[in-house]
Formats: C-alpha cells, structure tokens, sequence
C-alpha cells in the first residue's frame, strides 16, 4: 500500500508501484487538471508539484511518491480562490487550446515559490520544459512578471 | 500512381464522387452531402430551464440565464469567445455572462453555407458574423417587446443593457420577461448594429474560456470519465494502411487488468481498467501485418523520385499571359528549386475518443473538428443509424487540422463494440506521431524572367508532390460514405478521388499560395502529383504553410537579383493589392526595416491566406560558431473588423511559433515506410527559450472579419529564412533550416 497527501489528503492506493503518478491521479482519483502529452518526460504537460518541486508526474512511479506531498492544479487555486499565476493567466489571456496551461503554471507557481522574482533568464531555465503548442510563450513569460510584481507588492 | 480510367464511371456515383470533392477550393469544405437527410427536429434547447428559445443558438432562462450554443468547435482558436461576443453585441449582455454549450451534431449548427458541421480554413468569424449577431438581435428585441407589454410602455422608451431592460432610473432582468416572450411572435431580421455602436466587438478582453483553462477545469476528450469506463490502448501497423494477418494475444490478455483482447479492422487493441494497464499489456501482443505498398518507400528515394517527376510536364493550375512561353533566356531568367518535408501535428493532446453502446445508440465523447462525420463514423461502426448517434463535444487539445479526420472515432467505437464494454481509446505520442494525417512533402521549381527594369515580367512554378483531398475523400468516405455506399463503392469512389486529382483537376491545395500575391503579366502553374502513399491532411493553413515558403523566399532572390531592396521590390509588384500594401508598409515600419540594432539582421516575407493579409519581419543575429538567434517578429495584419483584438493578436503569436518550429526543426522522414519520429526528442519543438519577441500590429477596419487562425503562420518560414540571407548570404532552398544552420 502507497500512501502519500494529495492536495492536503491523506490518500493510499494498492495499484502496481511501477505506475506512472499522473495515471493515478487521473483513473483512480479522477482529478483530470494534469494532463498527458507525452509519456517520456519531454513536454511537461502531466507537471504536478512533488514537496513542492515541479516534477513529470508521467514518468514518476508511485511508489517514489510514498509519504510525500503531492499537488495538482486542483490543489492550487481555483476560480473562487486562485493563485496569484491564475489572475495573471487571465488577465494576460494567456491559454489558447489550454491543454498543456495546467503545466505551465504548476512549473511557473513552483519557480515563483523558490525564487519570487526571475529574471528572464531563471524563467527560461524553469519553463522550457514545458511545451505549447500553440505558441503562448511570450503571453507566459509576461504573465509569470505579472505575477511575481503583484507578489513584491508592486 | 494512376487510377483505373474513368470511361467506366457509372453517372451516379461520379456525381457523388465530384461532390465529395468539393473541397478543391482553397481553404476547406467539408463537403460529402449526406443524401436523405430530411429534415430532423429542431435541436432541443442547451439548458431544461424553460423560457425563451428565440432560435437554435439562444436561450434566456426565467432564472436569467443566457444560454449559448457554439456551433463551431474550440481549439485555442478562440472561437468560444468570439462567437460568444457576436450574440453578445446585439443581445446586450457581458460575454462572461453568456454560458457556452458546445453543439450537438444537427443541421441548424453547419456555419452557412456549409454541407456539414465542422470546423476548418479559419471560417468561424467569417461564417457567422452576420448570423450570430442577427439571433442576438432579434432575442433582444424578443424581449423587448415582451417587457413593453408586460409594463404597459412604448417598446421604443426602453432601453437594453447588460442583461437589463432598462426605463429611466428602474431596470429589470431580461430573464423577468422570458416566458412572455417565449409565447409571443419572434422578431426576425431585426435592424443590426452599426460597427461605431459596437460595445464589445473590437475591444480587447479577457477571453472566456480562460479561467476554466487556467484552473484545469475545461474538460477535454481525454477528461471524460464515468463509471464503467474501460481504457483502451491499439496498436496498428507500423506502416499506415497495414492490416492485422495474425496475432497471438494470450500474453497480452493474461496481464493483470485486462478485461479483453479484440481485432479491429486497422490493428488490435487491449482493453483494461486503467491506461497503464492497457499500455502494459499492448507491449506483450505479437501481431503479424499485411504490408501495404508504402512498406516499400523510404524518404531518399521518394525524394529522387520526385526529383525525376520535375522534369513532367504536369497539368495547367494556373496561367496568365503567356506563362512559361514568355521566359527569357539568359542572365534575366533566374531559376531555383525548393523543398519541404513531410511534417505532423502533434497537438498537446493526443488523439482519444469515448465511445459508449447500448440500447441500440451509441455515444461518443470527442475533440473534434467535423462532429458530423464524427457521428457518421460512429454509426457505421457501431452499426446503428446515425439518428441514434450522439455527439459530445469537447474542448479540443488543439487542432491545426489533425482534428478533421475523425479515425480515432471510428476505432473507439470499433473497439467499444468488439469488447462489449465503454472504451476511451487513448493514443500515446509514439501513436500520434506516427499515424498522423501528415502536411504533404513538396518539391518546386521555379523560373522566373526579369526585364530590362529589373522588374518581374514572368513567374513560372512546378509543383511535385501529394494532394491533400484525395487523401481526405479516402477519410470521409472509408468514415461516412458507407452509409449510403456499399463498401466495394466506397472503395471504389476513394480511388477516383486519387486518379481526379491526378487527371481532371488540380488539387487547390496543392498550389495555393505559389501565385496570386503578385500580379506579374505573365505566369504559369504546373502540377506533377507523386504520391507515395502516406496519409496526408489539412495542417495549419495547408498549402500556405510551405507554398509561401517558396515563393516568398523565391521573391527575395528576384529582389537581390535585381538589385533591389526586399520590401520596395515586393510593393512594385502588389499595387493591385491595397490591403497586401499597408501589411507591409506597416510591417517595415514597425520594425525600422532597414535599421536593424547593430549586429542584426532582417528578412520580410507577406502573404495572402484565407482572406487575410498578413507579413512578417524577422530579425536575427549571428554567433562567432555561426549559431543563428530568432530574436523578434514583427507582424502586420488585416483582417477586417478584430472582434476580439487580444485573440487576433494571440493567433498571429501562435501561428508564428507554430510556423517556426516547423522552420526550424519539423520534419516527418520515412524509412521502409516506418514514420521515424515518434516523440519531442526527435520531433522537436520550439521552446520558451528559443521563443522571439513578438510584436502584432492588427490594421483598424470595419469591414466583415475574415480568419486569423491560420493566415499568422505562412509567412515567418520565408521572412526568418531571408533574415538568415541576410546575415549570412546563404539561401537555404529547405526546410527544415536546422539542417543547415544551427540555432540558439
Ligand atoms: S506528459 Fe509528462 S512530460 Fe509530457
Ligand atoms: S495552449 Fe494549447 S498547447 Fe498550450
């Protein structure tokens, strides 16, 4: 039995260790925020937080997940109480399709926790793992200063 | 790649077959008619909370809810807020008032003018900028005039705004006045705004769909779920088009999770509890294919082989003047050959489908650009009628075109049948990559004549490659057709979409773009049709996103040819072109063309798409290694009225980025007629550190809108590739340009 918080719950599951976290969450406990986009690592899509480190949750196997907290775009804000990130998503109409957004802004909200003022440079190395295809890039570069300026009061 | 001669054609099924290829035009017509339709009931109204139901799009509720239904499906293009904004407008109510409900499948839901429901060739706004905003009219004054009798005063003395009636300084909720107005005579063709009344077309806010997307609630394809809900993982021939010859399954079916093995008509499929189990268990199946002939291809020799087919004669697409009888000989003719590769889509969201039978319907979930043949897939392979067929549509993980085949449709309910449970069917990226519907690889040759004033008098261009519509005939009818068509006729008609095209027609697609920007007096445009089988399909602005490659790069040798400057060269030769005019002025001013910052460098690249002018300037530099940086677009755009400016401006970014990766790294390559990419490590992708700067310049019109998802991307491929030109005099003939350069 794996057993970890999820979103601040306590949650426990007996499926196979080697399983990907992003499958559990989506079959079994049916938050569909975090999304699948490539299974190998390389897009970012499935981003959740791991003790609040950005992590591809499509290639971290469950039982590495045993005793940690884990938090999903669920977990971090929503439309009555959002994430400073969220606002700023919308308020810089940041998301077209939308589909690869959920990572984006879990990689974005865990640069911010750790460093609350990036540079262009520290957001390059935090975000390029994330794909968009769609080409909202500048929209998040923007959005994440947006963010980070209303977090220093300014 | 000929098909058997037409003298065999019966007249029938030729009609049906000619019909179906209606989507020769330039952009996209979904165009098989689905005969016998009659006509259906209306479609019921998006919400049970009674009230007004002034016409298929509209619903005011007592509770004062605005109910809208969306015709056209969203994704990313934003049509989920710019369509919302047109009833909006005329309705007098906040965008973010408005509940949005995608469509059901149902004639009242086809863009006007349009055979079937789907969505495509940047024709949303176009579509139903005078429809959508005619049924919010005429709600309004539904209401209105309801309000008016109710409150015993002149219809005229009241005002409508935000979502109130309003008589001096008291105001009511139009949802007060629903049901009177329900049972009252609907106003039709009610007056419509003038643009200089407009309260929020043409202003830049918040799109609406954004909150759901930034909190991860919008529901996509690959979100939907109920009880009973089985994940199925297939796998199909590594080749397209190959077919199951043997399987042992029994390692496959023993794994843990596994509820069934089944044998579909493309490939065999695992059916079990959760994806991971599905995807386990897949790898353990041993499948033996029959191999179509594309088993025998690989890119080298399809590339020799269209090398060879340049020196065809081909068919006339295009003439004026004297065509290719007015090139001279001699230092003013000027030739040069071009090519770009096959390329995938690769949406963020991979291909899946929902797919539900019992009671003798079935039920789909799924992101897709045609619903309609969505739903005609479905009933063929569920082997119910289609009226028993329903559709829910998602939002959808983006389109560019992937979305308007509809195969993974037709294997989830396949699927559903043959395991006798609800299946999502889930496509890995591997599965993605390598069965996509690909944007055709292109070879062209071009010679052009100048005369004594350095002036372009003759254009001249050879297409080699595929045609797009004969593949997607093949889609629709293998999808649709057999409703009404035997399977042998299918076949049959399929293979005459394939031998049109080579013989009858050219493909509009295929050439769209190498002419028409410019009005040289004499030009010629030739086709050659090399087909070696690969699927291939409408991508993001079609025959655009390479056929401006060509010849706006092409342009920009005449000009250096010639000895003149790029954008001056290219307004001698647009004057019939206004609109093409100012995009490019505007362009080149913004972008202080001519005066780049120390150290960078420029190229302009300006073309015509789906009605909308748009060019481009690309600014980069160089590193001592060589390494070149995109560091800025600049981009110049008119597409009539902007409904929503910020979503114009955000289109142009996206197809930008959409048109660089595919400048700087896409490529699709075959080998034994095995797709050899299947991930972002081999199909890569821009990133936000390689992202440039974008800025969007949106030319102020009132004019009808025209489309702006696709029109961004033509242009930056030649405008990036004449800035490399530029700093560092070599002219690179191909895509993609990391073949040749590398990038930082
Ligand atoms: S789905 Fe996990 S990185 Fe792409
Ligand atoms: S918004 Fe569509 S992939 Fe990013």
């Amino acid at each position: 039995m794996i057993r970890f918080t999820l979103n601040g719950r306590l949650v426990e599951t007996d499926q196979p260790p080697d399983t990907p976290l992003l499958w559990l969450v989506r079959d079994t406990f049916k938050l569909k925020g975090s999304k699948f986009g490539c299974g190998a690592g390389l897009c970012g899509a499935c981003t959740m937080h791991l003790d609040g480190a950005a992590v591809r949750t499509c290639i971290l196997p469950i039982e590495d997940v045993d005793g940690a907290a884990v938090t999903t775009i669920e977990g971090l804000g929503s439309r009555a109480d959002p994430h400073p990130l969220q606002v700023a998503w919308v308020e810089h109409a940041v998301p077209q399709c939308g589909y690869c957004q959920s990572g984006q802004i879990m990689s974005a909200a865990a640069l911010l926790a750790a460093n609350p003022a990036p540079s262009d440079d520290d957001i390059d190395a935090q975000m390029s793992g994330n794909v968009c295809r769609c080409g909202t890039y500048p929209r998040i570069r923007r959005a994440i200063h947006a963010a980070a300026r209303k977090g220093q009061g300014a | 790649m000929s098909g058997p001669g037409h003298g065999r054609a019966p007249a029938l099924t030729r009609r049906t077959a000619l019909k179906a290829l209606g989507l020769v035009g330039g952009g996209l017509v979904v165009g098989v008619p689905l005969a016998g339709c009659g006509s259906p009931p209306p479609a019921p109204p998006p919400s049970a909370g009674g009230g007004l139901a002034a016409n298929a799009f509209l619903q005011i509720t007592p509770g004062n809810e605005v109910h809208f239904v969306l015709p056209r499906t969203e994704m990313g293009q934003g049509v989920f807020d710019g369509l919302a904004t047109l009833v909006a407008e005329e309705l007098e109510v906040a965008p973010e008032a408005i509940t949005v409900h995608h469509a059901p499948v149902h004639p009242d839901f086809r863009r006007p003018g349009s055979p079937a429901q789907g969505t495509g060739g940047s024709t949303s706004l176009s579509g139903h900028y005078a429809q959508l905003r005619q049924a919010g009219a005429n709600a309004r004054e539904a209401i209105r005039q309801a309000a008016a009798a109710e409150l015993g005063l002149p219809a005229d003395s009241l005002a409508m705004r935000d979502g109130r009636v309003v008589s001096g300084d008291r105001s009511w909720p139009y949802g007060q006045f629903a049901k009177a107005a329900a049972g009252r005579p609907l106003p039709a063709d009610v007056e419509l705004k003038a643009p200089a009344d407009f309260r929020v077309i043409g202003r830049d806010r918040p799109r609406i769909d954004a909150w759901a997307k930034a909190t991860g609630t919008a529901e996509f394809g690959l979100d939907v779920d109920f009880p009973g809900l089985h994940r199925a993982v297939l796998v199909r021939c590594p080749v397209a088009g190959g077919t199951v010859r043997a399987a042992r399954t029994d390692a496959a079916a023993a794994m843990p999770g596994v509820h069934k093995v089944v044998t579909i008509f493309n490939g065999v499929a695992v059916v079990a509890r959760s994806y991971w189990q599905a995807r386990q268990a897949a790898e353990k199946l041993e499948i033996d294919w029959h191999l179509p002939e594309l088993a025998g291809v690989s890119s080298p020799d399809l590339r020799r082989r269209m090398e060879r087919a340049l020196a065809e004669d081909g068919s006339e697409a295009h003439k004026a003047g004297d065509g290719a009888d007015a090139l001279p000989a001699g230092a003013r003719r000027i030739e040069a050959t071009y090519w770009a590769p096959f390329l995938a889509h690769a949406t963020m969201e991979p291909m899946n489908c929902t797919a539900r039978i019992a009671d003798g319907g079935c039920e789909v979930w799924v992101g897709s650009q045609v619903p309609e043949s969505a739903r005609g897939a479905a009933a063929h392979h569920a082997g119910v009628p289609r009226e028993n067929v329903r559709v829910h549509s998602t939002f959808l993980g983006g389109g560019f075109g992937r979305r308007l085949t509809n195969e993974y449709v037709a294997e989830a309910v396949a699927v559903a049948r043959a395991a006798g449970v609800p299946v999502q069917l889930i496509w890995s990226r591997e599965d993605d990559m390598r069965h996509d519907r690909y944007r055709p690889v292109s070879l062209v040759r071009f010679a052009a004549g100048l005369d004594g004033d350095g002036r372009v008098e003759t254009w001249t261009v050879k297409r080699v490659g595929p045609n797009i519509a004969a593949h997607f005939t093949d889609d629709l009818l293998e999808t649709i057709a057999p409703e009404f068509l035997p399977w042998g006729m299918a076949d049959w008609a399929s293979k005459r979409g394939h031998w049109f095209f080579e013989n009858v027609m050219v493909n509009g697609s295929s050439v769209h773009g190498l002419f028409g920007d410019y009005d040289f007096p004499h030009q010629e445009v030739r086709h050659v049709t090399v087909d070696a089988g690969l699927p291939v399909g409408y991508w993001r602005s079609v025959g655009h996103s390479c056929n401006a490659f060509f010849a706006e790069s092409f342009m920009d040798e005449l000009a250096h040819a010639a000895g003149r400057d790029p954008v001056a060269f290219r307004l001698a030769h647009n004057a019939h072109d206004p609109r093409m005019q100012a995009v490019i002025r505007l362009a080149a001013d913004k972008a202080g063309w001519g005066h780049p910052p120390a150290g960078r460098f420029q190229g302009i690249a300006a073309h015509n798409s789906f009605d909308t002018a748009v060019a481009q300037v690309a600014e980069v530099s160089l590193d001592d290694d060589g390494a070149v940086t995109v560091h800025k677009v600049t981009c110049a755009v008119d597409c009539g009225i902007a409904v929503n400016p910020d979503i114009v401006r955000a289109q142009m970014e996206g197809g930008i980025a959409y048109g660089l990766t595919a400048a700087l790294y896409g490529e699709i390559t075959l080998a034994d007629g095995i797709v050899q990419q299947g991930n972002f490590d081999d199909y890569p992708m821009l990133r936000l550190d390689q992202a440039p700067a974008v800025d969007v310049h949106i030319v102020p019109g009132t004019a009808a809108p025209t489309g702006v998802g696709e029109p961004g991307l033509p242009p930056i491929a030649p405008a990036l590739a004449n800035a490399v030109f530029a700093a560092t005099g070599t002219r690179i003939r191909e895509l993609p340009l990391a073949n040749h350069l590398s990038f930082t």
